[in-house]
């Protein structure tokens, strides 16, 4: 272990965090796309009910370290601590965290028993589903390489996705399906709907001053 | 959405901040040869005031107690365990501090140090059960270095055992020249001395007399340690910060034991500050990241560590004594961790007298100013004035 201090690697413990906010974001897509191809007939819930749960607790244990490490960083570089870089890695690993949960959530609705792969509006289901995985990608990939105009353009499409999840749960009210259909399918889409604003949460952390960070999952009227 | 070209404000870099690792290496080996160089002055201004001076200026402590005691104060004056060890193998390799006097101040140096931890626990002290955390990982310090005393001191007092080893150890390295500790004539030697000759030289061509010479010795050296030790330990707290954060997360993913006082031992010695090692743990402990069971050991591996520093100063020294006290430190401490850590028994108490200490402290704050003021100040004070 006494090794640890000598061996060659990156004397940059920031960026180290911020990789492991990279990789619990790649964990969100795996356990997304799990999920959700078990609610729309991919995979059965209880084929992926084991990689599911391995993967939440991967993030689960991730966002512990990353806490843990942000602490460490705090301590060991006292007053040169770079406080807003902290407090945002402290901030969005919960969002990353939340998107595990949110893809647990999906499966748990198939866990349930419900079952859309026989749905009329699949196509559009499936649509939302590849939408979906691709922004979790996406976003992992802009936040790695803190691409600035990719974020921008990125977050302005998935606030545009999040009026058609919106119309899609108060279509819901009106819905002549049996209940238990109408119920799930408004919260999937509340789910998608979390999804993405933890995503442009994490993004507009290279976008925009600390202090607007988390304003996402509020409607476009009750931002500021 | 508006869009806000507002980049997260980056710390802006200091000048400081800008210069690269190997410039700071650099800086610290030049830093490095100015404590040297101000432990020489410091040998050379005590040398100047001649023996009578230095006879009745420690004949005042004479008591091994009160040597404990002085060794504390001036430590926790000075917030620096290595400022007080390196002016006693200064003082020793000058021949004005017997090694009987010059070992108990050494322990108490060791208990003075724990100051600074306890100190920064003190910022917790709003936040009730953080604060508990934090003044027990601190105190831990304190009760062990007080117990090593307790057990250590009656010994070596006893049985000269810690002196005993210590010179058989420095015979051998003298034997073997290693690195020019207690050789007369090493390279590090004369390198040292040339410019200390070379300020006495213009400080007697001037006119002025032994007493002035001395004094003017004696102060350029403490201030040469102090800012060389200050810089050496902020300087190498940058260049190894990365490491540190490394190493401590290492602990805690892996678990304390022998392997947390291997990490201690080796942030401290290049930090050069044990005080850097202990209280950087103190707002770990308080966040509930490190418990104290896991720090104990990094702690005690810093009281190690810290043990470099007088080695280092007796390769200015003249004297092989200056030698041997750097050597009683390092087994001082390192005998202390072997009785107190490797028994099972032994090995939890410490932790356990900070916990229930911190457990008072938490329900009744002036417990701590009585702590911190009655055992740093208080008590070495009242001891040097009944026993001197």
């Amino acid at each position: 272990m006494v090794m640890d201090f000598f061996k060659g690697g990156s004397d940059k413990p920031l960026e180290e965090i911020e990789s492991l906010i990279v990789q619990m974001l790649q964990d969100d897509r795996h356990t997304f796309d799990l999920a959700i191809n078990a609610l729309l007939g991919g995979t059965g819930a209880t084929v992926v009910a084991k990689e599911v749960r391995k993967s939440d607790k991967r993030v689960n244990r991730a966002e512990r370290e990353v806490r843990r490490r942000l602490i460490v960083h705090a301590a060991v570089a006292g007053e040169r601590v770079d406080l807003t870089r902290v407090l945002i890695a402290m901030s969005i690993v919960k969002d990353a965290e939340r998107i595990g949960d949110q893809c647990k959530n999906i499966w748990d609705l198939a866990d349930a028993g419900i079952d859309f792969s026989a749905a009329e509006d699949l196509k559009w289901l499936m649509s939302m589903r590849d939408q979906t995985s691709r922004y979790v990608a996406e976003s992992s990939r802009i936040y790695q390489e803190r691409d600035r105009d990719a974020a921008h353009a990125l977050i302005a499409e998935m606030d545009e996705a999040q009026d058609r999840f919106d119309e899609c749960v108060m279509a819901q009210l009106e819905s002549t399906k049996e209940a238990s259909e109408a119920v799930a399918r408004a919260l999937l889409c509340r789910y998608l709907k979390r999804i993405t604003s933890h995503l442009m949460n994490v993004l507009t952390s290279l976008v925009m001053p600390l202090e607007r960070l988390d304003y996402y999952d509020e409607k476009k009227a009750d931002r500021d | 959405m508006d869009r806000i070209d507002t980049e997260q404000p980056a710390q802006e870099q200091s000048a400081e901040d800008r210069i690269p690792t190997w410039g700071r290496v650099l800086f610290v080996i030049g830093l490095l040869f100015l404590f040297l160089v101000g432990i020489k002055a410091l040998e050379t201004g005590i040398k100047a005031f001649g023996s009578e001076f230095t006879d009745n200026l420690f004949a005042s402590v004479s008591n091994p107690i009160a040597g404990l005691f002085v060794g504390t104060l001036a430590t926790v004056l000075v917030q620096s365990s290595s400022v007080t060890t390196a002016t006693i193998v200064g003082l020793v390799g000058a021949g004005s501090l017997p090694l009987d006097l010059a070992v108990p101040m050494i322990m108490g140096a060791n208990i003075g140090t724990t100051v600074t931890n306890t100190l920064a626990s003190l910022g917790f002290l709003r936040r009730t059960k953080e604060f508990r955390l934090a003044f027990a990982g601190a105190t831990m310090h304190d009760f062990f270095n007080l117990l090593a005393v307790a057990v250590m001191l009656p010994l070596e007092l006893a049985t000269g055992f810690l002196t005993k080893l210590a010179e058989r150890a420095a015979d051998i390295m003298s034997t073997l020249g290693w690195g020019g500790f207690g050789e007369s004539n090493s390279p590090i030697k004369s390198a040292v001395k040339a410019p200390v000759k070379l300020l006495e030289g213009i400080l007697e061509s001037s006119g002025a007399s032994d007493n002035v010479v001395g004094v003017a010795m004696l102060v350029f050296g403490l201030v040469l340690i102090f800012f060389a030790l200050a810089y050496v330990t902020r300087n190498m707290r940058l260049v190894v910060a990365g490491r540190i954060e490394r190493s401590i997360n290492a602990v805690l993913m892996k678990g304390g034991g022998f392997s947390a006082i291997a990490i201690g031992i080796v942030i401290t010695i290049m930090v050069q500050s044990s005080s850097i090692t202990t209280s950087v743990l103190v707002p770990m402990i308080a966040a509930g990241v490190v418990t104290l069971r896991s720090a104990f050991p990094i702690t005690l591996g810093a009281n190690i560590g810290t043990t470099v520093t007088a080695m280092l100063a007796s390769l200015a020294s003249d004297s092989q004594e200056g030698l041997v006290i750097g050597l009683v430190h390092f087994f001082f401490n390192t005998l202390a961790v072997a009785v107190l850590y490797s028994i099972p028994i032994l090995r939890p108490v410490p932790p356990m007298l900070a916990e229930r200490l911190a457990a008072l402290a938490e329900v009744r704050k002036s417990i701590v100013i009585v702590y911190v003021v009655g055992l740093f100040i208080v008590v070495p004070i009242i001891g040097v004035l009944l026993l001197q």
